[in-house]
């Protein structure tokens, strides 16, 4: 994402001008789908969610401070936090149903996380399991580093390193990928 | 400080942070690490784009038609934002308009109200003067109409040599009146006081004013063989007669 185009968004979403919705969709539309989908694991939800959180980023546009967030974080934050929010609700209501087992919500073992790091980029592969389950967890899952510890087995201290160290690996990525993207922008 | 800042980093309150995961005190204490400090400011930049990158691997393809559709709400939002916005302005001229109208109504009615209270006790206060009138002429007309009624004739002396005054009495009804028809000039600092004795004690009846109707009677105490008096007084009356004043007597 070019900052150009980020500011550009920036400046329309302070304007509430339409084209906003359209260009943030266009860049950042898949992106945000997967992040929602990577929550619920379920396409239609996945759809109510990203349509949920356009909503809210059109309302709260005049709030967004680029001071305190680049343009990516401030949409994830709303992204992820619908998304935490609709699985929570429907986990309310499943409990108070008491039909179906919902046991396997929080479930990111390896055997939860094996077919989506398969769909994944190639990227993706370069980070060791041990640090997506836990990215995955505190990400996506909606846990809280005590929670992922519990669910994951593991203890608190290494969550907390390997949450760090996993972030740094995925900057040696995007390290890799900036420069891959600038070889090819520089490229005739 | 170094110290501070590598604890703080070494948490996770960053980490939190920057998903959204981060409580009140923790978002603040961000914040302000974010602002004072560049390498926190650095780091919180990396973690951005690392999230960015990290989540960009999660990447879905959007099903057809789904853009179409948030547009569309996006677009509804903003309408029913401005209509909303509009039916609160419309909403608010309603209120205003009420208020104001109903303030002046308020107004109105507490002027009206006051008004009414005026004229009720003015009707009251012509009511009463027209009674008490209405019995003066009456008591009046019987006396004058009164067979028993005897009419004197008052004349005065010295400084009251001038004046005419009539004196009806009606020893039956026990009712007396006297009419003063010419008052003389008198220097500006004098006038002229009538009283009346009954039962020994001399009985202030009041100044003779210039202006008075000529015709008017006034109304004097009643007592079987009174004896009134007009004597000059300094302006504005005295508390008693000053007999080496008297210009004229009337005997009834």
């Amino acid at each position: 994402m070019s900052s150009l185009i980020e500011k550009h968004i920036v400046t329309l979403l302070a304007e509430k001008d339409d084209k906003a919705i359209s260009l943030l969709y266009e860049h950042y539309g898949d992106t945000l789908y997967g992040v929602a989908y990577k929550v619920v694991k379920d396409d239609d939800l996945a759809q109510d969610i990203l349509q949920e959180s356009f909503i809210k980023i059109w309302k709260k546009a005049d709030t967004y401070d680029v001071s305190k967030a680049k343009l990516f974080t401030w949409l994830f934050r709303i992204t992820r936090n619908t998304a935490i929010d609709k699985l929570r609700s429907i986990n309310n209501k499943m409990d108070k149903e008491v039909q179906i087992d919902v046991s396997d919500v929080y479930k990111v073992g390896v055997e939860g996380i094996r077919p989506d790091v398969l769909d994944m980029q190639d990227n993706l592969e370069k980070i060791e399991l041990k640090y997506q389950i836990v990215l995955e967890a505190l990400f996506f899952q909606g846990m809280t580093q005590q929670e992922a510890s519990e669910e994951l087995d593991i203890p608190l201290g290494t969550i907390k390193s390997r949450l760090k160290i996993g972030l740094r690996e995925l900057g040696k990525l995007y390290k890799v990928s900036t420069t891959l993207l600038l070889l090819i922008n520089i490229l005739p | 400080m170094k110290e501070k800042i590598q604890l703080f980093l070494d948490s996770d309150i960053l980490e939190k942070y920057l998903i959204g995961d981060a409580n009140k005190e923790e978002s603040s204490k961000a914040e302000r690490y974010i602002a004072m400090y560049p390498e926190v400011r650095k780091a919180y930049s990396e973690l951005q784009d690392n999230l960015e990158a990290f989540a960009k691997l999660y990447a879905r393809k959007t099903p057809e038609g789904l853009k179409e559709i948030i547009l569309h709400s996006a677009k509804k939002q903003k309408s029913s934002t401005i209509r909303l916005w509009r039916y609160a302005v419309a909403a608010s001229v309603v209120i205003l308009l009420f208020a104001g109208s109903s303030f002046f109504f308020w107004n109105q009615n507490q002027s009206l109200q006051k008004e009414n209270d005026f004229v009720n006790t003015k009707i009251k206060y012509l009511e009463e003067n027209m009674k008490n009138q209405l019995e003066d002429v009456r008591n009046q007309f019987i006396v004058l109409n009164n067979p028993d009624t005897k009419k004197y004739s008052v004349k005065g002396k010295r400084e009251g040599k001038e004046l005419k005054a009539v004196a009806y009495i009606n020893p039956v009804k026990k009712l007396s009146y006297i009419n003063v028809s010419n008052v003389p000039q008198l220097p500006e600092n004098k006038c002229f006081q009538m009283w009346a004795e009954v039962n020994g004690e001399l009985v202030n009846l009041g100044v003779i004013k210039q202006l008075d109707d000529k015709d008017k009677l006034l109304a004097i105490p009643y007592a079987d063989n009174a004896i009134g008096y007009i004597t000059v007084e300094p302006e504005g009356g005295n508390t008693s007669p000053s007999v080496q004043n008297i210009v004229a007597n009337i005997m009834y």
